[in-house]
C-alpha cells in the first residue's frame, strides 16, 4: 500500500517533469526557427562534432536536455531566456507569439542598430515585443508595423483524477506511452515549424546579408489577447494530436497567417560594399593580399597577370603591390595594378567571371606597358597575348596552368604557398642574368631561331637547366645572382614603398645597365615553360623575340661563369663523340634559354678541343710510363735474372 | 499488433524531380519513426522552396538513396509510369519457436505507399516553326515553360500536402508504434520498389499483405 502510493508519487513526479520538459522542448523548437540571429540554422560546428549514430548516453557531444525526448536540438538562447516567466504552473499555457515586424524603407542603418535583441521574453503584453535600440525610437523609428504572423499554444489540461493509479506496473506503462507520444509530437512539430510561411522569412533573414525591412521577433507569455475576427480570417488552425496523460494532455496547436504575401517584405539597398578582411586571399589569409583592395576588372581575375605576355613574372612576384606598377605612369600603375594584382585572386575560384568581355581592357593595358619599357631590339607588340581564360579552378591550378610560359621550379612552389612571401620562389633568373653569350650576336640569332623553332626542346631543357644552374649560382657569392636574389627579396618587400621598382629582378648590381631592359629580360622565363604544360606558351612571338633580345643584352653584361662552364663542359665531355651535333644544339638552346655557360659554344668547344689533347697527350703519357716501366721491370728481372 | 497503412496523395512529376520528390518523403517518414536520440538535419530542396527534415543517421541517408537510384532505374526503363513505393516498418520475431524450425519473419506494423506518377513532358523549345502562322498562338517554347512551371509549383503544392499528410498520420496513430528502445535509433525498416515485372510487383505486395497478418493480430 504505502509502496504503491510512493511508486505512484514518483510516477506523478516524473509525469509533472515530462509536462514541464515538454514546454521546454516545444519552446526550443518553435524559437529555433522562429528566432533570426540567435539561433544558428548553419550551425554545424556543433553537429560536426556529435555522432548521431552512437550511444546517446555515451556521446559526449550531447547535453543533458538534449536527451530530453530523444531530440538534439542546436542552441537557441531565446529559448533559455527567461524559462521562468511561464514555468509558474503546468497548467498555465504557454502563448509563444512570432510577430512580424516590418520598418519603413527609409531606415537609418547607422543609428538603427542591425543586432536585434529576438530573445526578448516578457510577461507583458504592452511591452514592446522587440528591442530596438532607444535611439531608434527617439529617431522615428516606431513607424513599425507589427504583425502576428503565428501563434502557438502549449497547454496541459489536466482533469479530475477518475480513478486513481492501481498499480505501479500500470503508471509506467502509461508514463513509458506517454513520453512515446510525446516524442512523436515533438518530432512532429520539429517538421511542421519548417513547413509553415514564417519559416520562409526566418529562412531569408538568417541566410540574407541584405539589410531588410522587416524582422521576425517573438513574444512569450502566458495568455494572449484573441484575433480580431478580420485577423482570424487570414489565419489557419492547425493542432497537433494531444498526447493524453494519466491526469490530462498535452495539447499543441498553432495559428498562422497562410499567406504573408499580402504583406510587403521588400528589403533595403543591400549592404555597402565592404571590405572582407579575412575573405580568401585576404592579407590575413594570404600574404599575397598585401596591399588594400584595388577595383577589379570585370573580367576573370586570375587570368588577369597571366594576360600579360612580358610581365607575367611580375605578376607572379609583384603582384600584390599596390604600387607595383609595370609602368611608372601613376594612372598606368593603377591599372597595371588592377590588373596583374592577385588581389583579384581574392575572389575565389569559382567566382571567375567569364573573361572575354574584359580582354579589350587589358590588353590595352598591357600595351601601355610594353610601350613603357620598349624593347630595344623588339618593337612592343601592339596585339596583346589572348587572355587565358581560367575556368573555376583553383587558384593554384590556375597560375600552374596559365604560368606554364614561366619557370616550372616557382610554378611548383607557387601552387603551394603564396609566392610573394615565399623568397624562394625566385624565379630563375640568376642564371639568365649571370650568364651572359660569349657571342651574344651569333648565339642570340641563333637561340633566338632556336627559340622561335624549338620551343619545347628549349625548355625542356631549361627546366633541368635552371634547377642546375640556379643551384650553382645561388651557391656563387660573387654572381650578381645572389645580388639578384637580395634584390629580389627586397622587391618583394619594397614592392609596395618603392613604385618604381617594377621589377623583381631589378638589382642593385650595376651589371644590369638598363632598368628598363630588365621587366624584359625576364620575359625569356616567359618561355621556359613547363614541358608537360604545351598550352602555356604565350603564342606572341615578337614578344619572345624581344625577350630574347633582352636576354641577350642582358648575358653580355653579365660576369662569366668559368666554373660553371667548366662543370657544363665536362659533363658534354663524355658525349662528345657522338653527340657534338647534339652539344651545339644544346649549347646553343641552352644559351638561347639564358640558361647557358658563360662562354660561347665556339669557346667552349676550343675548350673541348684543348682537353681532347689534354687527354691524348695524359693517355700517351701513361702508356708511355707503363712501357717505360714495363720495360724497366724486363731489363730488371732480365738483370736479376 | 496493427498495422497501419498510410496512401500518400498521388504526385505528378517528372524525371529530374524524382530524386528530391522522394528523399523529401522519405526522410520526413523516418524521422518521425526514428525515435532514437537524432540530432536532425535540415535539408532544402532546391527544386522547391521546402525544407524537410533528416534524422542525421548517415546509414539511413545512404539506404534511401540507394533505393532511390534503383528506382530511378527503373522509371527509366518503365517510362511515363505510374509507380508505388512502399515503406515499411517491421518487427523481427520469431514464429513458433520449435526444435525443428525457428522461423524469423518481418511483421510489418507500418506501411507508407508512395505513390508517383511520372511524367515526361516535351522540353521547352526557342523556336518554332508553326509560331509564325498565327499571330495568335503564342510561341510554344514560351507556353512549355510556363506550362512547366506551372506545374512545378503545383507539384510543390501537392508535396506539401503529403508532408502534412504524414505529419497528420504520425499524429493521429500513435498506439501501433512499438516501444522506444534506448539502443535503436530508428526502428527497422524497408522500402520497396517496383521490379522489373508488374507481375512481381504484384507478388511483392501480396507478399507484404500476408506478411503483415490480419488486422486484428495483436502483438
Amino acid at each position: 500500500m504505502a509502496s504503491s502510493h510512493s511508486n505512484t508519487h514518483t510516477e506523478g513526479a516524473k509525469m509533472e517533469q515530462i509536462i514541464t520538459e515538454f514546454f521546454a522542448k516545444s519552446l526550443h523548437i518553435i524559437l529555433e526557427s522562429r528566432s533570426p540571429y540567435m539561433s544558428s540554422r548553419n550551425y554545424s560546428g556543433e553537429q560536426a562534432i556529435w555522432s548521431p549514430s552512437s550511444s546517446s548516453s555515451s556521446s559526449s557531444g550531447v547535453r543533458p536536455r538534449d536527451k530530453w525526448f530523444n531530440l538534439a536540438l542546436k542552441e537557441c538562447p531565446a529559448a533559455l531566456e527567461n524559462p521562468d516567466i511561464w514555468r509558474q504552473s503546468n497548467l498555465e499555457p504557454m502563448v509563444i507569439d512570432v510577430i512580424l515586424v516590418q520598418r519603413p524603407l527609409v531606415w537609418d542603418p547607422v543609428n538603427c542598430s542591425p543586432k536585434k535583441d529576438f530573445g526578448r521574453n516578457i510577461s507583458s503584453k504592452e511591452r514592446c515585443p522587440f528591442s530596438w535600440n532607444s535611439d531608434q525610437e527617439e529617431l522615428g523609428c516606431e513607424a513599425k508595423t507589427e504583425k502576428i504572423i503565428e501563434r502557438w499554444i502549449v497547454q496541459y489540461e489536466s482533469r479530475r483524477l477518475r480513478d486513481n493509479c492501481s498499480g505501479s506496473r500500470r503508471s509506467s506503462n502509461t508514463l513509458h506511452m506517454m513520453y512515446k507520444k510525446s516524442v512523436l509530437l515533438l518530432r512532429s512539430l520539429y517538421a511542421t515549424v519548417r513547413l509553415l510561411p514564417a519559416y520562409k522569412i526566418f529562412r531569408d533573414l538568417n541566410s540574407s546579408g541584405q539589410i531588410r525591412t522587416f524582422t521576425l521577433t517573438h513574444r512569450v507569455s502566458s495568455f494572449f489577447e484573441p484575433f480580431t475576427r478580420r485577423e482570424e480570417a487570414e489565419m489557419l488552425l492547425f493542432g497537433f494530436t494531444p498526447v493524453d496523460t494519466s491526469c490530462g494532455r498535452l495539447c499543441l496547436s498553432v495559428v498562422y497567417r497562410s499567406s504573408l504575401s499580402d504583406i510587403s517584405l521588400e528589403s533595403s539597398t543591400p549592404m555597402s560594399t565592404q571590405f572582407i578582411p579575412d575573405y580568401v586571399g585576404s592579407p590575413l589569409a594570404d600574404p599575397l593580399k598585401r596591399f588594400p583592395s584595388l577595383p577589379v576588372p570585370h573580367g576573370s581575375p586570375s587570368s588577369l597577370p597571366f594576360s600579360r605576355r612580358h610581365s607575367w613574372s611580375y605578376d607572379i612576384y609583384k603582384a600584390s603591390s599596390p604600387s607595383f606598377s609595370f609602368s611608372p605612369s601613376p594612372t598606368h600603375s593603377e591599372s597595371h595594378a588592377s590588373i596583374s594584382n592577385p588581389s583579384s585572386r581574392r575572389l575565389p575560384p569559382m567566382s571567375l567571371p567569364p573573361h572575354p568581355p574584359e580582354t579589350s581592357s587589358i590588353h590595352k593595358k598591357n600595351t601601355s606597358f610594353d610601350e613603357y619599357y620598349p624593347s630595344p631590339n623588339f618593337t612592343p607588340s601592339p596585339s596583346p597575348s589572348p587572355p587565358i581564360y581560367i575556368p573555376g579552378n583553383h587558384l593554384s591550378k590556375s597560375l600552374l596552368r596559365s604560368e606554364s610560359a614561366p619557370v616550372s621550379i616557382p610554378l611548383a612552389k607557387l601552387a603551394s604557398s603564396p609566392v610573394l612571401s615565399n623568397r624562394q620562389n625566385l624565379p630563375p633568373s640568376p642564371p639568365l642574368k649571370g650568364t651572359r653569350y660569349g657571342n651574344p650576336r651569333t648565339d642570340t640569332s641563333t637561340g633566338f631561331v632556336q627559340i622561335g623553332a624549338s620551343d619545347e626542346k628549349l625548355f625542356s631543357l631549361g627546366k633541368d637547366d635552371i634547377r642546375k644552374y640556379s643551384g650553382m649560382k645561388i651557391s656563387s657569392n660573387s654572381s650578381p645572382r645572389i645580388s639578384f636574389s637580395r634584390s629580389s627579396s627586397r622587391s618583394f618587400q619594397d614592392d609596395f614603398d618603392d613604385p618604381d621598382f617594377p621589377c623583381p629582378f631589378d638589382v642593385e648590381d650595376d651589371d644590369m645597365t638598363d632598368p628598363g631592359s630588365r621587366p624584359e629580360s625576364f620575359d625569356p622565363r616567359g618561355l621556359l615553360c613547363d614541358p608537360h604544360e604545351p598550352g602555356g606558351l604565350f603564342p606572341i612571338r615578337k614578344s619572345q623575340d624581344a625577350a630574347v633580345g633582352e636576354l641577350v643584352r642582358m648575358l653580355k653584361k653579365a660576369p662569366p661563369l668559368r666554373q660553371d662552364f667548366s662543370t657544363s663542359v665536362c659533363l658534354s665531355q663524355d658525349k662528345m663523340s657522338s653527340s657534338s651535333l647534339q652539344e651545339q644544339q644544346a649549347s646553343a638552346s641552352i644559351a638561347s634559354s639564358g640558361l647557358v655557360a658563360s662562354k660561347t659554344t665556339a669557346d667552349a668547344l676550343e675548350e673541348l678541343r684543348g682537353y681532347k689533347e689534354m687527354k691524348k697527350d695524359l693517355l700517351l703519357s701513361q702508356a708511355g710510363r707503363s712501357n717505360t716501366s714495363a720495360n724497366d721491370t724486363c731489363m730488371q728481372k732480365s738483370t736479376t735474372g | 499488433m496493427n498495422c497501419e497503412v498510410c496512401q500518400l496523395k498521388e504526385l505528378e512529376v517528372e524525371h529530374f524531380e524524382i530524386r528530391e520528390v522522394l528523399r523529401c518523403i522519405l526522410h520526413t517518414i523516418v524521422f518521425h519513426r526514428a525515435l532514437g536520440l537524432v540530432r536532425p538535419k535540415d535539408i532544402d530542396l532546391e527544386l522547391f522552396d521546402i525544407t524537410y527534415v533528416q534524422c542525421g543517421d548517415i546509414e539511413v541517408e545512404k539506404k534511401i538513396d540507394e533505393k532511390i537510384e534503383q528506382f530511378v532505374s527503373w522509371v527509366e526503363k518503365h517510362p511515363n509510369k505510374k509507380s508505388e513505393i512502399c515503406l515499411s516498418f517491421y518487427e523481427v520475431k520469431s514464429k513458433h519457436p520449435s526444435w525443428f524450425t525457428n522461423k524469423i519473419e518481418r511483421l510489418d506494423w507500418e506501411q507508407w505507399h508512395i505513390n508517383l506518377n511520372v511524367t515526361q513532358h516535351p522540353k521547352p523549345k526557342a523556336h518554332s516553326g508553326k509560331s509564325h502562322h498565327s499571330k495568335i498562338v503564342v510561341d510554344p517554347g514560351e507556353s512549355a515553360s510556363e506550362e512547366r512551371s506551372v506545374r512545378r509549383a503545383s507539384l510543390e503544392v501537392s508535396l506539401r500536402e503529403v508532408l502534412f499528410q504524414i505529419i497528420k498520420f504520425v499524429n493521429e496513430k500513435k498506439d501501433h508504434v512499438p516501444p522506444i528502445t534506448e539502443s535503436v535509433i530508428y526502428f527497422p525498416y524497408e522500402i520497396h520498389i517496383p521490379s522489373s515485372s508488374d507481375s512481381a510487383f504484384g507478388m511483392d505486395m501480396l507478399k507484404r499483405i500476408i506478411q503483415t497478418g490480419h488486422p486484428t493480430m495483436l502483438s
